[in-house]
């Protein structure tokens, strides 16, 4: 209980740090807000020009099938690989002043969840200009929201502080994040897998959240609530264990950098 | 009864690990792995100390006697290898000044951001800030981004908002000499003024006349263990006496 009573003292440097962190990136310039609107935009050109061509796919609306998982995907994966970094960028703070410490890999997640929620706007757009249309599933788009974000939020406590210690996860993490990519249903459906592959989709979690976006907005039918919930489970699970590893190795955080 | 104490430090070691050629990638972890030497350096030998609410206590002692890591471990930054430390009372630090400041930000912003970082919340900073600012005497400047200002400049308005948090517990690590003569003179009724108020206050010094002014007792560091603590005039002299 410790933990939500720290982080309610210091929610002004929570905010302020999240607050930061988003203007930073929208700073002075239109082309900031451009930019992170053209990266994903560009991201999806290349899969959905490329994909078509290389494989025999035959989903309809291909470019707003991937746009539903390929902006989630952006999310989940710049949060964790901006994490691994965080606490070195930080470490001249973190050597001189006492505050709680998990504020920095939180207020990273939280800021990148506000950028995806500005994205969102990317998938909206390209459900309307295919004609699909909009159901009222869309209601679910908090609870999956919610979901993926505690899932960051254990993966980024464990990421940003075994990586004070062994500074080459950075570069592990960047390859496991590839490859988790392809790990994904984001640019190909779960039929194009061979049945003997599709343990590998049925085990990560990433899986039944693209899932649930596209189901709400692409599909437009009722998401698989039995896999969120477990997905959820295991999210809760996983901040525990991430609270208890990062709170072990945050002693010695200030010797470390 | 237990209240009484701000700070109590109950047998206390620190040790650190002093690397003398750090491998800090795995690949350097495992190519040399032999070349991974380390000492292990006795900071702090069993220190116990218990401070008073509203006491004004100095820390002497030579070049690396431990005087900053044990500030650092009661504010902490550091964790002990053994004992315990526990403080009761919102703690303010100043071991550094402007750790957190950005460069590219104004000086109003940076007092936000570093007064948020003491803990403060908005509303807090808010009913602050133009003291903070009077105090800094910046007012000219304020708006300006802190990488145009001189070190004096920056270190006035770090001093400023440290000092205005409104802690119960201040510990602060040799930066009375913080701007010029007049700066200092103010800093010094500050703290002054803050000791009248009954914080608890807790310095790192060399400068034995503003120790003298400051405060009622004094601890002495000698290599991790605590030579003599008590009554400030008492243990300077003896201190004088020894080194010189």
């Amino acid at each position: 209980m410790s933990v939500f009573k720290g982080l309610y003292e210091y929610r002004e440097l929570l905010k302020t740090s999240i607050k930061k962190d988003i203007r930073g990136k929208y700073k002075s310039s239109i082309l900031g807000v451009i930019w992170s609107f053209l990266n994903p935009l560009l991201q999806l050109a290349v899969y959905a020009i490329v994909f078509p061509l290389i494989m025999k796919s035959n989903i309809p609306n291909y470019t707003v099938f991937v746009c539903c998982g390929l902006i989630p995907w952006t999310f989940f994966s710049t949060a964790i690989s901006r994490t691994s970094f965080v606490m070195i960028e930080n470490a001249n703070i973190i050597k001189k002043v006492y505050f709680p410490r998990e504020i920095l890999p939180i207020s990273i997640v939280t800021s990148e969840m506000v950028n995806f929620i500005i994205s969102t706007v990317i998938i909206l757009a390209f459900v309307m200009a295919y004609g699909i249309g909009f159901s009222w599933y869309i209601v679910f788009y908090p609870v999956i929201l919610i979901i993926q974000y505690i899932l960051l939020i254990g993966i980024s406590l464990l990421v940003s502080s075994i990586t004070v210690y062994i500074r080459d996860l950075q570069h592990f993490i960047g390859i496991l994040l590839q490859l988790l990519f392809y790990a994904t249903p984001i640019v190909y459906g779960l039929d194009i897998i061979p049945e003997s592959f599709r343990w590998i989709l049925k085990i990560n979690p990433m899986s039944y959240i693209i899932d649930g976006y596209r189901s709400i907005f692409y599909y437009q039918k009722m998401p698989d609530f039995v896999g969120l919930g477990i997905v959820l489970a295991i999210s809760v699970i996983l901040c525990i264990i991430g609270y208890l590893v990062f709170n072990k190795l945050q002693k010695r955080f200030a010797e470390e950098l | 009864m237990e209240n009484n104490y701000s700070i109590e430090v109950q047998d206390v070691y620190k040790t650190f690990n002093v690397y003398l050629d750090k491998a800090n990638s795995l690949k350097e972890k495992l190519l040399f792995w032999q070349r991974n030497k380390k000492e292990i350096r006795e900071v702090l030998k069993g220190i116990n100390l218990n401070i008073n609410k509203g006491e004004a206590v100095a820390l002497i002692g030579v070049n690396g006697s431990g005087k900053s890591t044990l500030l650092k471990l009661m504010t902490k930054i550091i964790y002990p290898n053994k004992g315990k430390i526990i403080t009761n009372g919102k703690l303010t630090s100043l071991l550094e000044l402007g750790a957190g400041f950005h460069p590219d930000f104004s000086g109003r912003e940076n007092i936000y951001f570093n007064a948020s970082i003491f803990g403060l919340t908005k509303k807090q900073i808010d009913e602050r800030v133009d003291k903070i600012i009077e105090f800094s005497e910046l007012e000219k400047y304020i708006d300006n981004p802190v990488r145009t200002y001189s070190s004096g400049m920056f270190m006035r308005l770090a001093f400023a908002v440290a000092i205005n948090v409104d802690a119960e517990i201040l510990l602060v690590d040799e930066i009375l000499s913080v701007g010029d003569q007049h700066f200092q003179e103010k800093c010094l009724n500050k703290m002054k003024e803050l000791k009248d108020e009954g914080k608890t206050m807790v310095f790192v010094t060399h400068n034995l006349e503003s120790a003298k002014e400051l405060c009622d007792r004094t601890v002495w560091l000698h290599q991790g263990v605590i030579r003599m603590d008590g009554n400030t005039d008492e243990v300077i002299n003896e201190y004088l006496k020894e080194t010189k």
